[in-house]
């Protein structure tokens, strides 16, 4: 079985921790993304899998052999680069043979190869160009060439598309999932993108500041999500996240802000909690508009509504803090200039505590 | 050229000065060629007497006639190419993988050796510690002490070193991905990123052993081995001294001064035939397209 596990993996450079003790197992032919923001260690993990970097701490396995100190070329494993690091003396024929013309394969068995993969990949009529003769999505896909053409176990992504120009990127994004669902391999792919992680993953690893925060399948993390980190990283727009404190209320907690209150889901943490200080995350999408005061409604401000077409986007403010809701526009753009407040259902409203980000326990309702 | 109402004022005698500067720095670099070709053309009494200026003067090919007819001249010719052409492949094969060496953040003590390195291009052991140690190694008086004895600069060295510094990194780790070892890396991917870089060294390397001169003078007793230049030297020593030589110079067609030109024009000729092969690797941007920066 081609997994790769890895067992609480350190990386340190000096005296400077990076990458702080990660559990992971990717299991065979899953799609593993692993996504946060600059600097949080996930392109370094990644290089540890590759072999790139040295494991400092921990034990890295692939297919059940450990790799700690097993050189990259022995790894069985593929790398797509971000800057695509083709060799740019070589035509693209050369550079997607260059691994196994480096393992002395035969002739016929390179040239059925490149024919194979180029075919998969449409470049075929491209296999005397030289990489500067290209486009970035043509090199990218040289890229994806040269890794696929050795059949390894595990792919390796290291922030392929981020080279890419916005519609390519959604093109090569279709193309990278096509390609695992007809190869079937393992993938572990980095990306700062949530767009990417949630399109591409079967499960998405969440990480910051070197610490893996969830791990979990895109509609788990989206909605479910662990802490306010991950509340704050996944969708776009991110989750809404309102400072409160849990006042009286009726039948149900509420929430008190600066501007307003809401009532919350009744969750364990919430019961007889008045004065507990959280943080109320409301997706754009789970708000409702409202044209005019009524009960559940908070009042706020509008400052400006981005039109996409289907859907706008309200840039609202509560008592000065920002609040986004995104709602369908069925062709009434004009009439989204009244709007004056929101209403969210209590089940679609995560509450995390304010001080340790962590989210109160409850599933939210599935839209 | 570019469309001059675009410059200012400023900028517009910025550019006829420059201009007027490279053209005499040109002038002043060619001229010497120009004069040589000329004199070595002249007749022997033209360049005693220092008519020759632009243009031959009483126009011969009697110094060639002399030189071409000296087996001297055809050994040290072919000397100069066994040095230039061993010296600079044995040059290469030095340079290429110890500049890759120290190039690695890897290469354990990297900072003392580049140190060690630099050291030497501003201070060396001196004329007589050098000959003596040549000596001491028993590489006085042969092809492969010359070959051999200067076949590394710090200069080059470096130079090679900050071009390998500057390819990125991705290329090496793509490679080890794709299986490559050190040697693979360095001969499959580096040394033709490096063609360029390679080229300017190889070019510095050939030019300096084709104009070698003192250390061949020093080290080679054997005249059998000597190189064009050293005997160049020997014929214009050896001419201007020779009173015979100078007593027929006034009615012969060629004097020391021409002859001596003549072998200066044919020990340029090589360098002039294979700059143009080796100036394409000159070209920009062979790293282009490879990585997106």
């Amino acid at each position: 079985m081609s997994g790769v596990k890895l067992e609480s993996i350190v990386k340190t450079y000096g005296a400077l921790q990076v990458v702080h003790g990660i559990d992971l197992e990717v299991l065979e032919k899953e799609f593993v993304v692993l996504v946060g923001p600059s600097g949080c260690g996930k392109s370094t993990t990644l290089r540890m899998i590759a072999g790139l970097e040295e494991i400092s701490g921990g034990q890295l396995t692939i297919d059940g052999r450990m790799m700690n100190r097993v050189a990259p070329k022995d790894r069985d494993v593929a790398m797509v680069f971000q800057n695509y690091a083709l060799y740019p003396h070589l035509n693209v024929a050369e550079n997607i043979a260059f691994g196994l013309r480096i393992r002395k394969e035969s002739n016929a068995a390179v040239d059925a190869a490149v024919a194979e993969v180029s075919g998969i990949l449409g470049l075929t009529d491209y296999l005397d160009r030289r990489p500067a003769d290209l486009s970035g999505g043509q090199r990218q896909r040289v890229a994806m060439g040269r890794a696929i053409v050795r059949r390894p176990k595990v792919f390796l992504f290291d922030e392929p598309l981020s080279n890419l120009d916005a519609k390519l990127r959604t093109q090569m994004r279709a193309e990278i999932k096509r390609l695992h669902k007809r190869l079937g391999a393992t993938s572990i792919y980095v990306t700062h993108d949530q767009v990417e992680a949630m399109t591409l993953a079967d499960r998405i690893v969440v990480m910051q500041d070197g610490r893996i925060e969830q791990v979990g399948t895109p509609m788990e993390l989206f909605l479910n999500p662990a802490n306010s980190f991950v509340a704050g990283f996944l969708g776009a727009p991110p989750m809404n996240q309102i400072e409160a404190v849990i006042g009286e209320g009726a039948d149900a907690p509420m929430a008190e802000f600066a501007g307003g209150k809401i009532a919350l889901p009744k969750l364990p943490g919430l019961q007889n909690a008045v004065g507990r200080e959280v943080i109320v995350g409301i997706r754009p999408e789970y708000a409702q508009i409202a044209t005019a005061p009524a009960e559940g409604v908070v009042d706020c401000d509008l400052d400006l509504v981005e039109t996409l077409g289907s859907e706008a986007l309200l840039h609202m403010s509560i008592h000065g803090k920002p609040f986004v809701i995104r709602t369908e526009t069925l062709g009434q753009v004009a009439e989204l200039e009244h709007v004056t407040g929101f209403s969210a259902a209590p089940d679609l409203i995560k509450v995390f505590d304010a001080n340790t980000g962590v989210a109160l326990s409850g599933q939210m309702r599935v839209a | 050229m570019a469309n001059m109402n675009l410059y200012s004022r400023g900028d517009k005698t910025f550019v006829i000065i420059n201009m007027v500067l490279i053209g005499i720095f040109t002038l002043s670099t060619l001229y010497p060629f120009i004069y040589i070709t000329a004199l070595s053309f002249s007749s022997g009494f033209a360049a005693t007497a220092g008519k020759v200026v632009l243009t031959p003067v009483e126009r011969t090919a009697e110094a060639y006639n002399y030189i071409l007819s000296d087996r001297m001249f055809w050994v040290s010719y072919g000397n100069t190419f066994i040095y230039t052409i061993g010296g600079t492949l044995m040059s290469l094969a030095f340079l290429i993988p110890g500049a890759y060496a120290l190039s690695r953040p890897q290469l354990y003590g990297r900072r003392f050796w580049n140190l060690m390195v630099a050291f030497t291009m501003w201070f060396n052991a001196g004329l007589i510690p050098f000959f003596l140690n040549m000596r001491d190694l028993g590489l006085l008086d042969s092809y492969f002490g010359i070959i051999i004895g200067f076949a590394v600069n710090g200069f080059n060295l470096i130079l090679l070193r900050n071009f390998f510094e500057g390819v990125p990194r991705s290329f090496e780790e793509a490679a080890r991905m794709d299986g490559a070892n050190d040697f693979q890396v360095l001969w499959k991917v580096y040394v033709p990123l490096a063609k360029p870089a390679i080229a300017t060294v190889a070019l510095f390397c050939m030019v300096s052993r084709w104009n070698g001169f003192f250390w061949a003078m020093v080290l080679l007793q054997d005249q059998d081995k000597i190189p064009l230049q050293v005997y160049l030297r020997h014929t214009i020593a050896t001419l201007s001294d020779d009173p015979e030589f100078t007593a027929t110079q006034l009615n012969a067609s060629y004097s020391f001064e021409t002859v001596s030109a003549a072998i200066i024009v044919c020990s340029i000729i090589p360098v002039l035939i294979i700059y143009p092969f080796i100036q394409k690797y000159f070209e920009k941007g062979i790293l282009m397209g490879g990585v997106k920066e």
